[in-house]
């Protein structure tokens, strides 16, 4: 090693200085280096230690870099076909839920009509034994169309289609007719119903509100061995609570959230007198959340369960106008003895020949004298210049029509002030407003016999 | 100026005006069209500056430039001085992204991290090309910072296996001023990094003609501070190194540190620490970083010529018959190829591989600041594909 070369020419005249020289060379080339070899070892922030440290780790520190990513690339991977799983799997769960929404609808279509040649029948003087088997039609029908019209609202709700459509009503509009409803289903089970009615205007979608009571109510009845239910409101800070109590057999402490989900009963054992999808409770769970109206429940077991919502009231300022109002007189039935069906001229407007031919038998069956047709020429051709007294029209009449709330308006620049119904498959709350802000009245279909009797009652009567 | 097929994505020029205005319309109406989408020059310290920035900003209207000074460019046409030469990207081939860093004292993991990311996710937006695999950085530091080193590891750690190679600024041999360029201005005491994500295949390479030689010298002591020699073996550096290459101190100039260079010897490979000048109190100063203790060996060269031509035809091998080539070439490797008067040859060697680049007063190879090599990045040609 050549490390003194330069030294090494004065080694022949190695005179004392010359080697003392060398000697004090070397200690200082040894004290350089032990230094160094010394700070070597400990971590520097140096700017010669920082280049030495690139050229060492650079190799190793890439080789490593490389296996970790290598390692995350996997993970990269697994990572996205998981998510191309999930996003199928996502797809798969939209694509049944927006079959479900069709299948649902287009179903309801044929059952209406089925409903109303139903009840058609009813009205015909039978024999004793046809007369029972109607009624077990009309009731299985009925079955059907509630399970049906259940599974509607839950892929409707499910698919972010239905919307809330906010009004002030007298909370009575809704309980007094529920409360009529079920006393009577109570009393079937040998159950009874207490009511405790309140005038309270509340601020809600009277629609989604009855269904949320009315799965409260059904539960109570289903469950409800012996006893008695109860729906009554109380007066709170922040709103009214509308309760619904039964006597039934209560609720588990670790079940009370999971019957809030899709097809799970509290109570397996009773299942013979349930013929419900058992997604009644996931139903008004959507729906209050939706609403923003808090649902509670309280219950003792062996001694009832306590289901409420709670609903803001309504501003007091909001006009008495809305047809909700309007529609408070709905459940008084007693009064419509004398019929007021009787006679009256209504007219049908559905591009369907079968609902034409349903509602025609339905309508006729109570007395009126009914004109229906798929479109309006059709029908002044075949009224024979009579003033029609209420407009029962299809909102959906053909994809290259006017809707229905068009129609009627047309038809009512003609008629003015005729009372109008439109009737629709299409649970949109702006379609429900339209009609509203129209002046007309609005019915979902499948189309409850009972309440197009009591609306048209009430139509009839005020414009008597 | 230039014939790159039109596939490449690359397009060069240079201009010899000294009005920093001609020379800035020059290269625009070389280099513009719709599809530019990002200049990188490289131009002589003689400009004066603040002008040719002026001068740039309006040529290329709002097209994103990054650059440096020079010790000397390469322009297409070969070594020249006094011009400026620039490149042109295509945006269709090209994501490029810069970062300026001004605080080159405090650039630690905890920004040099996030200013990588953001560049990563900035190229990754304009979805040129994947960034894993497709990506490489180029960095332009000033030359005279003494902070490349730390920069750099700093740099390297958090660009993880995203090669990475560049030049520090020169300014024709004054060691006064070098500028690096960013944001529409030049700036001192700070580093450009240059973000590339394309789709051409790319190399990035650096190569050096030294041989070791027996002689070693000890650093006995060392200002590190300020990259100083003071001792070597015990004695005065700058008369130890004289002796050395057996001439007289007085007579020390950078062509003699280009044909004697000494090397540290780490990891199984020579890593070049260039000398940059003699002091009045005899110590050398170093173009990087020097510490007591660490060991010179004596570099012989080897011919300069014959090691680029066989460098130039490996990358060109590889990539395919005319690649693009953007060099980082140590100002040494020119004075000593201009004391061996093959500076012309060099240059019909550099042409005929269309390089373009500059002198630097240091090289960046993956987070390493060294010397007297020729460090760079070579472009193929799109996949015909593409074309």
């Amino acid at each position: 090693m050549a490390l003194f070369q330069l030294a090494a020419d004065s080694d022949t005249a190695a005179d004392d200085a010359t080697l003392r020289e060398e000697n004090r060379r070397l200690r200082k080339v040894c004290q350089a280096l032990m230094e160094r070899v010394e700070s070597g070892s400990s971590p520097s922030n140096a700017p010669y230690a920082a280049f030495e440290r690139s050229v060492l780790l650079a190799e190793q520190v890439r080789e490593r870099t490389d296996a970790l990513h290598r390692t995350l690339d996997e993970l990269s991977q697994v990572n996205a076909r998981l998510l191309a799983a999930n996003a199928e799997a996502e797809a798969a769960n939209l694509s049944k839920t927006k079959f479900l929404a069709a299948v649902s609808h287009d179903l309801l279509q044929p059952l209406n009509a089925a409903r109303l040649f139903a009840s058609a029948l009813e009205t015909h003087a039978l024999p004793e034994a046809s007369q029972a088997l109607v009624g077990h039609i009309g009731r299985s029908l009925k079955d059907v169309e509630g399970l049906l019209g259940t599974l509607v609202d839950i892929s409707r709700l499910d698919a972010g289609v239905l919307h809330a459509d906010k009004a002030p009503f007298a909370v009575s509009t809704l309980l007094d007719a529920l409360a009529e409803e079920y006393r009577q289903v109570a009393a079937v089970r040998g159950l009874t119903l207490h009511y405790v009615p309140s005038s309270v205007v509340v601020d809600s979608d009277l629609a989604l509100l009855a269904r949320v009571v009315r799965n409260f109510l059904s539960n109570a009845v289903r469950y409800t061995e012996q006893g008695h239910l109860l729906l009554g409101c109380r007066r709170r800070a922040n709103g009214l609570e509308i309760m619904v109590g039964d006597t039934g057999p209560g609720i588990p402490e670790p079940q009370r959230q999971a019957i809030f989900l899709e097809f799970r009963r509290a109570n397996q054992s009773q299942s013979s007198h349930s013929r419900g999808l058992g997604l009644g409770l996931a139903i008004v769970d959507r729906i209050s959340t939706m609403l923003e109206h808090p649902v509670t429940l309280a219950s003792q077991l062996g001694y009832g369960s306590l289901f409420s919502v709670l609903i803001p009231y309504a501003a007091p300022s909001t006009g008495a106008s809305s047809v909700a109002y309007a529609q408070k007189s709905w459940p008084e039935s007693e009064r419509w003895q004398h019929n007021p069906l009787q006679g009256c001229v209504i007219w049908v407007i559905d591009d369907d020949p079968a609902i034409i031919e349903g509602m025609q038998a339905l309508l006729g069956s109570w007395g009126c004298r009914v004109r229906a047709a798929a479109t309006v020429s059709a029908l002044e051709a075949a009224s024979d210049g009579e003033r029609p007294a209420v407009l029962l029209v299809d909102y959906h009449l053909g994809d290259h029509r006017e809707n229905g709330i068009d129609l009627a308006a047309r038809l009512r620049r003609r008629y003015p002030g005729l009372a109008t119904v439109v009737i629709t498959a299409n649970h949109e709350a702006a379609l429900k407003r339209a009609t509203r802000e129209a002046g007309m009245h609005c019915l979902l279909k499948p189309l409850k016999p009972l309440r197009l009797k009591m609306l048209l009652g009430a139509l009839l009567e005020s414009h008597a | 100026m230039t014939i790159a097929p039109k596939n490449s994505g690359i397009q060069t020029a240079a201009s010899n005006q000294l009005n920093p205005f001609q020379a800035a319309r020059e290269l625009a109406q070389q280099l513009g069209h719709e599809h530019l989408g990002f200049v990188l020059f490289f131009c002589s310290a003689e400009y004066r500056l603040e002008e040719l920035a002026t001068a740039l900003d309006g040529a290329f209207d709002k097209v994103p430039m990054s650059g440096c000074t020079t010790a000397g460019e390469i322009t297409p046409q070969g070594y020249d001085r006094g011009s400026v030469v620039a490149i042109g990207f295509d945006r269709r081939v090209f994501a490029i992204e810069t970062a300026l860093i001004n605080d080159l004292e405090h650039f630690d993991l905890s920004r040099a991290q996030p200013l990588v990311d953001s560049l990563l996710e900035r190229c990754r937006q304009q979805a040129v090309a994947p960034v894993n695999e497709h990506s490489f950085v180029l960095t332009l530091l000033d030359g005279l910072s003494s902070r490349e080193e730390q920069v750099l590891a700093t740099l390297d750690a958090a660009l993880g296996r995203i090669p990475s190679f560049g030049g520090s600024a020169g300014d024709d041999n004054h060691l006064a001023h070098t500028h690096v360029y960013a944001n529409g201005q030049f700036h001192t005491r700070a580093a450009v990094v240059v973000m590339i994500n394309t789709r051409l295949p790319f190399e990035v390479f650096s190569t050096h003609h030294l041989e070791p030689l027996a002689h070693k010298l000890v650093v006995t002591n060392a200002d590190r501070e300020r990259r100083r020699v003071l001792e070597l073996n015990g004695l005065p550096a700058a008369e130890v190194y004289a002796a050395l290459v057996n001439c007289h101190v007085d007579a020390l100039s950078p062509s003699i540190f280009a044909q004697h260079p000494l090397a540290v010897y780490i990891g199984g490979q020579h890593y070049i620490r260039s000398i940059q000048r003699v002091n009045e109190d005899a110590s050398l100063t170093f173009y990087c970083a020097v510490e007591t203790g660490i060991v010179l060996t004596a570099m012989r060269p080897a011919p300069l010529l014959l090691d680029l031509e066989v460098m130039l035809q490996r990358v060109q091998q590889r990539l395919g018959a005319t690649p693009t080539i953007i060099g980082c070439d140590c100002f040494l490797r020119r004075m000593a190829l201009e004391s061996l008067q093959q500076l012309d040859q060099a240059s019909s060697l550099l042409r005929h591989a269309r390089v373009v680049g500059f002198n630097t007063y240091g090289e960046q190879h993956h987070g390493m600041h060294v010397n007297q090599t020729f460090t760079g990045v070579a472009f193929g040609a799109l996949p015909t594909s593409g074309g």
